[in-house]
């Protein structure tokens, strides 16, 4: 079989990889210790892709794989937007988009006791932070930040939620600031929270600017930064 | 042994606990002295050891699946893990001491029953995984749906898992195994084998 890799890895950085492509050869790498991140599994010598995507390098030597999905696999220390779906004796069951329900302990607000435990209606929308994302385990969540403060966490009231691809996402939260939401931001103001898997809340103080700024942001998920503000201008002259 | 044993189920009566004495899936009734059966199969008659005082045969009710191996407190039992939560694992109970079982048993291992010192800082993922294979001697009959297990003992734990590369792993410590293929460790609490 002709090898198609040539003698350096970094010809695979960058590039579109699917699963079962061999992406780095550790024979070749000796005396190095690479840190694997999504996406990339150890075959022995050889270390393969299982998702599609852009391979990434960052110095000194983590490799992971950058995909968009709509499905959310869940990681420690992301921060969601889950919905009430239960509440049993000790915790509430959230819906976080992902393979299992989360579980939300009743405990885990601050300041919290079993005398002011927060009653929460089936279909509340809650900001919470991944506490443990064990695989064949529901996750755990909670709505403090790791010092026990509340820190923005907790349910959000009014506005409006949609679901967008994970990759788009990970633009918005991007620093320096994502375009599209410089661009809306000089003009209107509204308050976001991105949740990593996959849903969005805005609120505003009218309807028209929530629509808008809900239709910025889909728009914006195949565009470039200059496009982007081009397509926020158009929104913005429409309304003005 | 005799060919044309007859099949009998729980309730119906053997005979007379004057004749006979009581073996295996048959119970005395003390109030009107006789012997009934309480599990379905076939009765068989054996005789009684002729060292002994009692002259009367015993009479056993064997022979059907449902006698295969059962739980007791304080037998040690091979179980394969189904799922791990965060203060309870579930497992299926495959072997009763050396005889796997016929039907299948559920057993649960609660947090504080995982090991024998600092039980509050159990972290369940890191002693069990969905597929290990684990020794465990059975506490009780718990409730409904499952027997309680405990591994609280040096040699009760982990004894075979795969690591998430797909080998079976060898274990090096008492908390660690390691994957033959990739040399990752993970952690589980790890049954001593004494040979």
């Amino acid at each position: 079989m002709e090898n198609k890799q040539s003698s350096s890895p970094a010809s695979f950085v960058d590039s579109t990889v699917v699963p079962g492509d061999v992406v780095l050869d550790l024979s070749s790498m000796t005396n190095q210790t690479i840190k694997l991140g999504g996406g990339l599994r150890q075959d022995c010598d050889a270390i393969s892709a299982t998702k599609a995507g852009t391979l990434r390098f960052s110095k000194p030597n983590k490799y992971w794989i950058e995909s968009s999905q709509k499905r959310y696999v869940p990681c420690v220390e992301d921060t969601i937007l889950g919905i009430v779906v239960d509440s049993k004796a000790d915790n509430f069951l959230i819906d976080i988009k992902g393979p299992a329900m989360g579980f939300l302990p009743v405990l885990a607000f601050e300041g919290g006791t079993r005398r002011n435990i927060p009653k929460f209606e089936v279909g509340t929308l809650l900001y919470l932070r991944v506490v443990k994302a064990n695989f064949g385990m529901n996750p755990e969540l909670s709505c403090t930040d790791a010092s026990g403060k509340a820190a923005e966490f907790g349910p959000l009231k009014d506005g409006y939620m949609f679901e967008t691809s994970t990759g788009l996402l990970r633009k918005l939260l991007s620093s320096p600031a994502c375009p599209v939401l410089e661009a809306l931001g000089k003009k209107l103001s509204f308050e976001i929270a991105v949740g990593l898997n996959g849903r969005v809340w805005v609120n505003a103080a009218s309807p028209d600017t929530i629509v808008v700024v809900a239709n910025a942001i889909m728009n914006s998920e195949c565009l470039s930064g200059a496009q982007q503000i081009i397509m926020v201008d158009h929104l913005l002259k429409n309304i003005q | 042994m005799e060919e044309a044993d007859e099949m009998v189920t729980p309730g119906e009566v053997l005979g007379r606990a004057t004749d006979l004495k009581a073996g295996k899936g048959a119970y005395a009734a003390s109030h009107n002295n006789t012997i009934y059966a309480s599990l379905t199969g076939f009765r068989r008659i054996q005789a009684p050891p002729p060292a002994s005082h009692d002259k009367r045969p015993t009479v056993e009710v064997t022979g059907h699946k449902a006698h295969g191996p059962v739980p007791e407190p304080g037998s040690v039992v091979i179980a394969r893990v189904t799922k791990v939560m965060a203060r309870t694992v579930s497992a299926d109970i495959m072997c009763v001491g050396p005889k796997s079982v016929r039907e299948k048993f559920t057993g649960i291992i609660r947090q504080q029953d995982v090991r024998a010192t600092e039980i509050d800082k159990v972290d369940m993922h890191l002693s069990f995984r969905p597929g290990d294979i684990v020794r465990a001697v059975v506490l009780s009959l718990g409730d409904a749906r499952a027997y309680y297990l405990s591994t609280a003992k040096n040699e009760l734990g982990v004894v075979s898992a795969e690591s998430s590369a797909g080998a079976t792993m060898v274990p090096i410590s008492w908390t660690e195994m390691q994957c033959p293929l990739t040399g990752q460790i993970e952690l589980r609490k790890v049954a001593k084998v004494v040979n």
